[in-house]
């Protein structure tokens, strides 16, 4: 209640003040227009999409790694840690590619975390600070460097995802200050090319609907391919980032039908086009 | 601007001229600070929420509106969460709105409440795939309403 105004799920009657000292009157007053106001408004059960102009329509959010890693919880207890990755990649020269390996690397922290691995947690935070020094983005991600090494120590793992979270989105907005959008989109999508090579790959071996409607992201895959093609023409040209396009194309059919639609082998398809795209992108090379 | 005797025309020019340079010179600064004021409070109708065991979002959307002006925030949402958009202004006496809708333009609210310059709703997708929070200013005393989205899930 920081501005001193009581809000729905706050307090003993979400959307309705009741202080100490309240009269019947004002109780009863509370109480009758209390509802009402509550549903001031109403809303159509049905709207035209079509009658948004784009301008009118913000772009798709995405969503943070560990908004998967929820609903991946819930569907019981996949061998974390055979999807963790050996090794540790080194720092790329080439600034598009050092970028994807951060947010891949950043997606790798959710899997250690899920695998409850301290050590290959708190080696993964301090990759996560040499590649933001490599992108001038090292302050903004100390702090969470050493929150992320701290929690693993403890085995606060939710604090952890927290961190990693927070790692990927402070990375973010510091190269949005730095006016390296670009950059900043390719931290993300380098983030979700690994989570779903890991996320196929969980699928894969235990196929279920419910595990597989989770690959039904048709708009995020298309904002991907928009977010490449409104790159500057040096980026577009970036052999990786080229090949990265050219997955997010063939995906984009594959997980565009509905969650029900999507069968084993098109989870295999997309498992083997993210995983090969993730390898580039941790070891270079063509 | 806020002088409130009259002034000798050059000066009131000059003044005039000043003042507008100045402010528009700060006018950006001033509609940041007020969408990061709607922020402040979004966060402030999110924290019952985080109390509740949803995980907030740092990142936010916002910009102004127009009264009666709708925008449609397209989100990724996943089956199997459960996600609380959380809306507000910073004009006190606005009134602003947020339903969500799927991709076929059907409302899914589960729950949602308006309070005046807050407002909140709830969805637990029956399919995962993309949604659309749809925010309005209902009402306002401004010509622009600052607004800010916030949204957890657990």
């Amino acid at each position: 209640m920081l501005h001193s105004e009581i809000l729905p799920g706050e307090g003993i009657f979400p959307g309705c003040a009741l202080k100490r000292g309240m009269s019947l009157f004002s109780l009863l007053v509370a109480l009758t227009t209390g509802p009402l106001s509550l549903r001031a408004d109403t809303p159509p059960k049905k709207i035209a999409l079509s009658d948004f102009p784009a301008a009118a329509v913000q772009e798709v959010v995405v969503p943070v790694p560990s908004e998967i890693f929820a609903v991946l919880d819930k569907l019981g207890n996949p061998n974390w840690k055979a999807q963790l990755r050996d090794g540790k990649a080194r720092t790329p020269e080439d600034r598009a590619r050092t970028a994807l390996l951060l947010g891949n690397v950043i997606a790798e922290g959710f899997v250690a975390v899920e695998a409850e691995d301290a050590e290959r947690v708190k080696e993964l935070g301090r990759q996560v600070l040499t590649l933001a020094e490599a992108i001038n983005v090292r302050k903004s991600v100390i702090a969470r460097s050493k929150s992320i090494t701290d929690k693993a120590d403890q085995r606060d793992w939710r604090g952890v995802r927290s961190e990693f979270d927070g790692a990927l989105q402070d990375v973010r907005g510091a190269m949005d200050e730095l006016n390296d959008q670009d950059l900043s989109q390719l931290v993300s999508l380098g983030g979700w090319l690994r989570g779903t090579e890991v996320l196929t790959s969980i699928i894969g071996k235990g196929f279920s609907k419910d595990g597989a409607e989770l690959l039904h992201q048709p708009e995020l895959v298309n904002y991907f391919d928009r977010c490449i093609g409104s790159m500057s023409a040096r980026l577009r040209r970036n052999p990786l980032v080229a090949e990265i396009r050219d997955v997010l194309r063939k995906i984009g059919p594959l997980v565009n039908e509905g969650g029900d639609n999507i069968t084993p082998e098109k989870v295999k398809t997309i498992h083997d086009l993210t995983r090969g795209v993730d390898q580039r992108i941790v070891n270079g090379g063509n | 601007m806020n002088a409130t005797f009259p002034l000798p025309f050059r000066s009131a020019l000059r003044s005039s001229l000043l003042a507008v340079i100045l402010f528009s010179a700060a006018a950006p600064c001033l509609l940041r600070a007020t969408v990061d004021d709607a922020l402040s409070f979004a966060y402030e109708a999110a924290l019952p929420y985080y109390k509740q065991g949803y995980s907030i979002r740092k990142d936010a959307w916002g910009g102004d509106l127009g009264v009666h002006d709708k925008k449609a925030v397209s989100s990724q949402l996943f089956k199997g969460n459960d996600y609380w958009f959380l809306m507000a202004s910073d004009v006190k006496a606005a009134s602003i709105s947020v339903h969500i809708y799927d991709d076929k333009g059907n409302l899914v609210d589960a729950d949602s409440w308006q309070k005046g310059r807050f407002a909140g709703a709830r969805v637990s997708p029956k399919a995962t795939g993309t949604y659309f929070a749809i925010v309005q200013i209902l009402k306002s005393p401004e010509d622009r309403t600052p607004w800010a989205l916030v949204y957890g899930y657990k």
